[in-house]
């Protein structure tokens, strides 16, 4: 294609958004763009997503990035699910897996013989013991899935616990690599067409002036050209998702390295807890109405298990998104198009679908509107799901101890999530869809360790005798359990694949 | 509570349909108590008619237990590979819309995108299951539906229902007895039996006899599809069966013919405000359209009863046992809950509704002088269509709906064998230089065109039933 075709392609933000984007829009349309960021090492990066979900290794394995590189560069873990505590009610845990229950094969799925059992009796135990992820997350195994269908080894899959301020950088050296141009400094104007009321340049502090055709806006929570400039409307959800705030404190890491993330929720929201390598990140995500930043520091530094390796830094935010992720010829990636609290490891998700997004309706300079409403309306897709899942975590509960808790489980969610959990709540049916993430099972592992076991099931999972499917599930639940212990310790996996280089 | 489950359900229709729908429920839910009405059959009831399948005829089979020696050997159903369609767009030579794929990825790079840039050859060309039905030949590991004897298959269903333990009655539908809250109570017969159940399965045809006075809104469809009658044909069986069936467009709509070693049948499919006079054959009138809710009640409408459809691409049959496996699949509670008949309800309407999309592409893109096709050119897509046709014209896109019957290949069958081409090809080709692309194009049309060779020709009598079931 001709010259004309190449469009000049201005990253604004140069944190995990910004040098994903540049890394993929390098690699995968060299002919049509030029890459600049612009980033200012005055400003700091969220470096939000440490933990994340199986999609990163496709994105990954798209730009040619070797695994162990990847993860010894990062100090990464493997990933397996997450460990959700006092959620559904105090003393309660679960795992959300990266995987399905059973073997995954049946014409029925597998909730609906658990529903039935539970019931009826003998106790089947925890849905997680028939979910191969779920077994090898509490006894600390790992390996990479198998790929032949027939084996158990072939139900989960897994993503990573990385350091995020090493993964910008990594990415940073492949888009350079591959042609990206880095302009340091801090933005102090930008320019809009009069006519068209595009972005035609952003302005530096030095007097530099850098021209574009596309704006991608990896600004952060600023949303320095979606929100500031354009002035793009947000759309606040903080009435479902009332947490505002997030106190975070990195310590060393001294206890088990265990392949899944916690979520542990406390009286006015929720903590994580990421082991990698060398640290564990901690953070409590709280409602400033229902609790004081002090409280909320206090409380996280209490609950860290290791030796803390930083002050508690504390971060505002608001749940919701921009009523459009594009606008002209502004493309806002990450942060700057809106934020959903890291509860199920989103972050780098979203970002990681805007991108794609983007590459797949890469405009011409003389930008379609067919591109653009393509695109909104894809990004509106995983947003909307998302939160309907995020919601579910706080609406499923029967926890009454604070006046968070009571607020969340009264109040009125939205009508798309209010038909999902009562289809569920009957017959244990899960509203299908294949677009966007979170499917079937994610759903049922978190309605089912929150609490929500159906009223019925699926009539087809009355055929067995249930001396036949007694057995059966023992059985299942065995092997699973000796196919888990048979599998390596995931320390010794990282040890002997993708050690990191020792600190500086 | 979500209440108890379904014991009974009444499945009423006189044709495959309806056999179709009692042995799957009852093969798969073994504790329902089933009873089939075996009414009349009804003649405007297209999926029991229509001798011509989708592949996805042999996972209902799989589903229920049939093998390939029930459904045919014994049934006597020949192999059928794809359609081709002629006259649809002046200037654009026949096509074949065959099923499976249409060439492969090339450099990571979508087919297509690179034939956009280089092919000349027509699409087809790509497609070893199109290159089989060219060539007149079948083989069973490219994906292919059936030619169904009807009278056979029909008795053959019919048979394994009642084997499954369905209880026949026979009668027509005398009365529908509603309670105040709109289920249906019972069904008088003619001979002046009633019958109550918590289910009531309508597979009538596009009557809906129960389905009907029940009530909802039907949406109907007559303004994306012009035809509104079909003049049928049976005609003796041909010599050498083909695998490969005609839809060719004529000057007031399109006709078919479609030949098993049993019989042949052909339908003229024609909108009778611009037919210059009547037929010959069979005339049967078409209402095209869908009951919002197939599910109303405790009245659940299957295949013509519950969407009324010209055969254009064969899909009457199939959304019958669609319908019926979502049946199966999302069998509500006995109070037939609203919360649970709604995304049964959902994922049925968008099927149908996606199909509907399919088959207007046709005539929104055909390219024809008469006044019925210039009319056809005029006609303002369904919003869903507009939108896969928009980004399509624009960049060759085709964006994903939920419960979509036609997978993309399909898509690009058509739009490509119509002569659709847009107006750009996506940037991301650039990863592959013409030579490359032109050298992986010709091993593709070259391993297309050589299956056939390399397949014997095989008759059904000499199928051996497909691996282990």
């Amino acid at each position: 294609m001709g010259e004309d075709q190449r469009l000049r392609v201005v990253i604004v933000g140069g944190g995990t958004a910004g040098w994903m984007t540049a890394a993929a829009l390098t690699k995968l349309l060299p002919t049509r763009c030029d890459v600049h960021l612009v980033e200012s090492e005055a400003i700091g990066i969220v470096g939000v997503g440490e933990a994340t979900l199986p999609h990163i290794r496709a994105f990954n394995e798209r730009l040619g990035i070797n695994e162990a590189e990847f993860m010894a560069a990062t100090r990464a873990t493997f990933k397996l699910g997450i460990e959700f505590q006092n959620w559904g009610k105090i003393g309660d845990s679960y795992i959300h897996p990266f995987g399905t229950f059973g073997r995954g094969t049946g014409e029925v799925e597998f909730h609906h013989y658990w529903a039935r059992q539970f019931r009826d009796g003998p106790a089947p135990g925890a849905m997680g013991d028939y979910s191969m992820a779920v077994t090898m997350a509490y006894l600390n195994r790992f390996m990479l899935p198998d790929p032949d269908p027939a084996k158990l080894e072939s139900t989960f899959s897994y993503a990573y616990q990385f350091d995020a301020t090493l993964f910008a950088p990594f990415l940073q050296r492949v888009a350079q690599g591959l042609g990206a141009r880095r302009t340091e400094g801090r933005i102090v104007d930008v320019e809009l067409d009069g006519e068209s009321g595009d972005i035609g340049a952003v302005v530096l502090e030095s007097g530099e002036r850098i021209d574009g055709d596309l704006f991608v806006d990896c600004s952060g929570f600023v949303s320095l050209l979606m929100g500031r400039k354009l002035e793009e409307p947000f759309e606040d959800w903080s009435h479902w998702l009332p947490c505002d705030r997030a106190v975070a404190m990195p310590c060393k890491t001294q206890t088990a390295l265990t392949p899944f993330t916690g979520a542990i929720a406390m009286p006015a929201g929720w903590r994580w807890r990421i082991p990698l390598q060398h640290r564990t990140g901690n953070g409590y995500v709280y409602s400033s109405a229902h609790v004081s930043d002090d409280e909320a520091r206090d409380a996280l530094v209490a609950a860290v298990e290791g030796e803390p390796i930083a002050e508690p830094r504390v971060l505002k935010f608001k749940a919701g998104r921009r009523r459009r992720s594009w606008v002209g010829n502004c493309i806002a990636v990450g942060l700057s198009s809106g934020f959903l609290e890291p509860l199920e490891s989103t972050s780098i998700y979203l970002i990681q679908a805007a991108i794609s997004r983007l590459v797949e309706l890469f405009p011409e300079r003389n930008i379609s509107p067919l591109d653009r409403d393509e695109f909104n309306r894809l990004i509106d897709i995983e947003y909307d799901r998302i939160r309907d899942f995020l919601i579910l975590h706080y609406h499923a509960t029967t926890r009454d101890d604070s006046p968070f808790w009571d607020h969340v489980r009264t109040m009125r969610v939205p009508d798309t999530l209010h038909e999902k959990m009562e289809l569920f709540r009957r017959r244990g049916r899960v509203a299908k869809y294949r677009e966007g993430v979170f499917l079937d099972a994610s759903w049922i592992a978190v309605y089912i360790g929150q609490g929500i076991v159906p009223d019925g099931h699926d009539m087809r999972a009355d055929l067995p005798s249930s001396t036949a499917l007694a057995n059966a599930m023992s059985a299942l639940r065995s092997e699973i359990r000796q196919r888990a212990e048979a599998m390596p310790d995931h320390r010794a996996h990282i040890e002997r694949y993708c050690p990191m280089a020792e600190a500086a | 509570m979500s209440g108890d489950n379904i014991r009974t359900v009444v499945v009423v229709g006189g044709g495959i349909t309806a056999f179709s729908a009692a042995a799957a429920l009852k093969r798969r839910i073994p504790s329902l108590e089933m009873t089939m009405i075996a009414t009349k059959p009804a003649p405007a009831a297209i999926a029991d008619r229509v001798i011509t399948t989708l592949p996805s005829v042999h996972g209902f089979h799989q589903d229920i237990g049939l093998t390939d020696e029930d459904t045919i050997q014994r049934a006597g159903s020949d192999l059928r590979m794809g359609t081709l369609f002629e006259g649809w767009a002046e200037g654009s030579p026949a096509y074949v819309h065959a099923y499976g794929s249409y060439g492969v990825p090339i450099g990571g790079v979508a087919f297509h995108q690179l034939y956009l840039r280089e092919g000349r050859a027509a699409f087809d060309r790509f497609s070893a299951a199109a290159q089989l039905a060219r060539a007149g030949q079948v083989a069973d590991v490219a994906e292919h539906g059936l030619q169904l004897n009807l009278p056979r298959y029909g008795e053959m269903m019919r048979a394994y229902a009642e084997h499954l333990g369905v209880n026949e009655r026979r009668g027509e539908i005398a009365h529908v007895q509603l309670r105040s809250d709109g289920f249906i109570e019972a069904v008088g017969l003619d001979n002046g039996s009633r019958l109550t159940a918590d289910v009531f399965v309508d597979c009538t045809g596009p009557d809906a006899q129960l389905r009907s006075k029940v009530g909802g809104p039907f949406e109907g469809w007559s303004k994306w599809l012009p035809c509104d009658r079909i003049a049928l044909s049976e005609e003796p069986p041909v010599k050498d069966v083909i695998s490969l069936d005609r839809a060719s467009a004529t000057a007031d709509g399109w006709r078919w013919t479609a030949s098993s070693t049993a019989s042949s049948l052909s339908g003229h499919v024609y909108s009778s405000a611009h037919a210059s006079g009547e037929h010959g054959g069979e005339s049967i009138e078409l209402r095209q359209g869908r009951w919002r809710d197939l599910f109303a009640g405790n009245c659940v409408a299957i295949g013509d009863a519950a969407v009324s459809v010209e055969p254009l691409e064969w899909t009457n049959l199939h959304l019958a046992h669609s319908q019926i496996d979502r049946l199966v699949s999302m069998m509500p509670g006995r109070d037939c809950a609203p919360a649970e008949l709604a995304e049964f309800n959902r994922q049925c309407g968008q099927e149908a509704d996606r199909i509907r999309d399919f088959l207007c592409l046709h005539y929104v893109c055909s390219e024809r002088s008469e006044p019925f096709w210039k009319d056809a050119g005029t006609i303002s897509p369904p919003p869903s269509l507009s939108h896969t046709l928009s980004l399509f014209r624009e960049r060759g896109r085709l964006p994903y709906y939920e419960e979509e019957t036609f997978a993309r290949d399909s898509w690009l069958a058509v739009l490509l064998g119509q002569g659709v081409r847009p107006r750009r090809v996506d940037p991301m080709t650039d990863l592959v230089s013409p030579e490359e692309a032109e050298r992986a194009m010709a091993n593709i049309a070259q391993s297309a065109q050589s299956f056939h060779v390399t397949q014997p020709a095989l008759s059904p009598p000499d199928l051996n039933p497909r691996g282990a079931r």
